[in-house]
């Protein structure tokens, strides 16, 4: 369902070329858990941007869910994005002057379709299965770290994406709060069939992935060393 | 449903923006407010102004044209009401007034007499202008009995000496306008009754003068038995201009083309018109200074919003929203911003047209009123475009690691 076809992506830096992703190719089958894993500037973030199209690559082929992504316009990918995929970041990126329930909620207010579903009610639902829903009403920057990224992967959940892309979910938090991020990830791949891609530097929260991937210098290898 | 909630939720985050930032809110929106204060309040005294003026002229009515020697209000001294006809041209007799009636659009002819004198009554003298003129000269002006009566067809065809005072001379001479009904003036040695005087109208000229039957002023005062000029009553507007036309027609079998002129009422309320419109236009243009300096604040304020807010622009692009979502967002903002500020501009105006009405006919109308909130939110969004495309192109990633 995400096919790579010889993907680039470079910058410039000044004068200077900066290739972050050099001629990656990959799949990724529906439902799979996999982690992409590599040192801070391999380029894996990149990717992810790319995977998730906020990025379009220098060259190369991005098919997502059958669409060849350099076809569409804004509006389509940002349909894309609003329903088919959700994003979790290192930093949680929620909109501090919001209060939990209205980050939510956030993407539902960008859906271009009817909303089929209860959104309030399934906010609650999404909080309350990740045991937040008393914060319900609190800003951000009133609840801890790891309660932020729960709201994050809340939020990334609302409009029931096929896919979550993860990017150093834990990388802010500490190893236990972290453990319980990536059991969430893992148990929303097991049980309702999301396809998740995590991101991350770190070999021990990658082997909990079924496949991984490995990044260095924009190129996939074959083992991380 | 779906889109009106998209609005709400836009108008939402944009009112919460304010209450946070309460201080730069209100100063922003000072800038327009300013703006349409001056515009709103520069228009409403424009057109006081000019009702004011229009106001004067139709005291005079509104069908009248008036015959002058010479050429008329072109001339020197031709203007002034006080004159004797001395101004060059002819001086026109009871025989250009009965070629005059003939013309079958006209419904009244007013011949005109005007002579300064030197007026006593009960001991007090006065400088005052006497008109002679016949019943219709009342209606043309608009004049209307206080106390007494005025004189009547009858009156004017006996030429019998009475007289009708305006209201300020009639005061000034007698101390009330009641006092002065029955009572006698003397001027150029003949006596006059004082049947009645005119309700009070605001012109310095009528309610200063002395109003005879013109035939009365045959001999010591109008020996020739002329006028100084002729006033027409026409039946209706739409017959001004042929009756124009037949009343130059009647007159140029007697007199050349230079030696009389005919002007309408109406060519001069053109005039007047002309020049108040473009005093309104500069009025305008000098108060929409303060609208553009407004929206370029407006615009500054919008611009410093985007770059506080790169980070949300980041992550509402990456939960979905469109280019064109952004944009509304923040145009939404700005045109809000501007509407504020327009509403209390034409609240405060219309306070402030309320006291000045006191002194002044300033007046507001629908237009003024619509046009400002039109043209405030027009500025919304002409000055927020710019910082609102320069969101809505941020791309995605960049924007979200933003900080």
């Amino acid at each position: 369902m995400i096919k790579l076809e010889h993907v680039n992506k470079s910058y410039f830096l000044g004068d200077e070329e900066v290739k972050a992703v050099r001629d990656i190719s990959l799949t990724i089958e529906e439902k799979e858990f996999i982690g992409i894993l590599g040192s801070s500037g391999s380029g894996k973030s990149t990717l992810m941007h790319i995977i998730g199209l906020l990025e379009q690559p220098t060259s190369g082929k991005v098919i997502l869910e059958g669409y060849d992504v350099a076809k569409l316009t804004d509006a389509e990918l940002s349909k894309i994005r609003n329903k088919t995929v959700g994003f979790v970041f290192q930093s949680f990126n929620l909109i501090n002057r919001f209060t939990v329930m209205e980050n939510v909620l956030l993407p539902t207010k960008y859906s271009k379709d009817p909303i089929s579903f209860n959104a309030g009610q399934r906010a609650e639902d999404l909080l309350g299965k990740f045991g937040i829903l008393e914060r319900k009403n609190f800003f951000p920057n009133k609840i801890s770290g790891g309660q932020q990224q729960r709201v994050a992967i809340a939020r990334a959940l609302i409009m029931q994406p096929k896919i979550i892309l993860a990017d150093e979910p834990t990388g802010n938090l500490d190893s236990k709060t972290g453990d319980e991020i990536i059991a969430i990830l893992k148990n929303l791949n097991k049980d309702f069939g999301v396809t998740v891609i995590l991101v991350t530097h770190e070999h021990n929260i990658a082997a909990k992935t079924k496949r991984q991937i490995y990044i260095k210098d924009g190129e996939v290898v074959e083992k991380y060393l | 449903m779906k889109i009106q909630n998209g609005y709400i939720h836009l108008a939402k985050v944009a009112l919460e923006d304010f209450k946070r930032n309460k201080v730069r809110t209100a100063l922003t929106s000072l800038g327009i407010m300013i703006g349409v204060l001056s515009v709103v309040l520069l228009i409403a005294l424009g057109l006081g102004l000019k009702n004011y003026i229009e106001g004067q002229f139709e005291n005079m009515g509104a069908n009248l044209i008036m015959i002058l020697p010479g050429s008329g209000f072109t001339g020197e001294g031709g203007a002034s009401f006080g004159g004797q006809g001395t101004v060059g041209g002819v001086s026109f007799d009871e025989r250009d007034v009965s070629l005059l009636q003939r013309v079958s659009e006209i419904d009244y002819v007013v011949p005109v007499f005007m002579k300064g004198v030197a007026v006593e009554a009960g001991g007090e003298k006065k400088v005052a202008s006497v008109m002679g003129m016949n019943e219709d000269g009342f209606k043309l002006m608009n004049i209307e009995a206080a106390n007494g009566e005025l004189f009547n067809k009858s009156d004017v065809q006996s030429g019998v000496k009475i007289a009708v005072l305006g209201n300020t001379i009639a005061t000034d001479l007698f101390g009330s306008a009641e006092k002065s009904v029955g009572k006698t003036i003397r001027f150029e040695d003949a006596r006059f009754k004082i049947i009645g005087v005119a309700k009070k109208k605001g012109d310095r000229e009528a309610d200063n003068g002395i109003f005879v039957p013109y035939k009365t002023t045959y001999g010591s005062l109008n020996p020739d038995k002329t006028f100084w000029a002729i006033y027409l009553g026409v039946k209706s507007d739409d017959m001004v201009t042929v009756a124009k036309t037949k009343a130059e027609g009647a007159l140029l079998k007697r007199y050349d083309e230079e030696d009389f002129a005919v002007t309408e009422q109406a060519e001069l309320l053109n005039t007047i018109n002309q020049i108040f419109s473009i005093i309104n236009s500069v009025l305008i243009a000098i108060g929409s200074i303060s609208l553009v300096v407004g929206g370029i604040g407006i615009m500054n304020i919008m611009f410093a919003t985007v770059t506080e807010r790169t980070k949300e622009i980041g992550i509402r692009r990456a939960v979905g929203a469109t280019q064109n979502d952004i944009l509304k967002q923040f145009l939404t903002e700005s045109v809000l911003l501007s509407l504020f500020g327009g509403i209390l501009g034409l609240l405060l105006a219309i306070g402030i047209i309320m006291i000045v009405r006191i002194f002044f006919p300033a007046s507001i109308n629908i237009f003024a009123v619509l046009i400002s909130l039109i043209v405030s939110s027009a500025i919304g969004i002409f000055f927020g475009v710019f910082p609102a495309r320069r969101a809505a192109k941020l791309p995605p990633i960049e924007a979200i690691r933003y900080e």
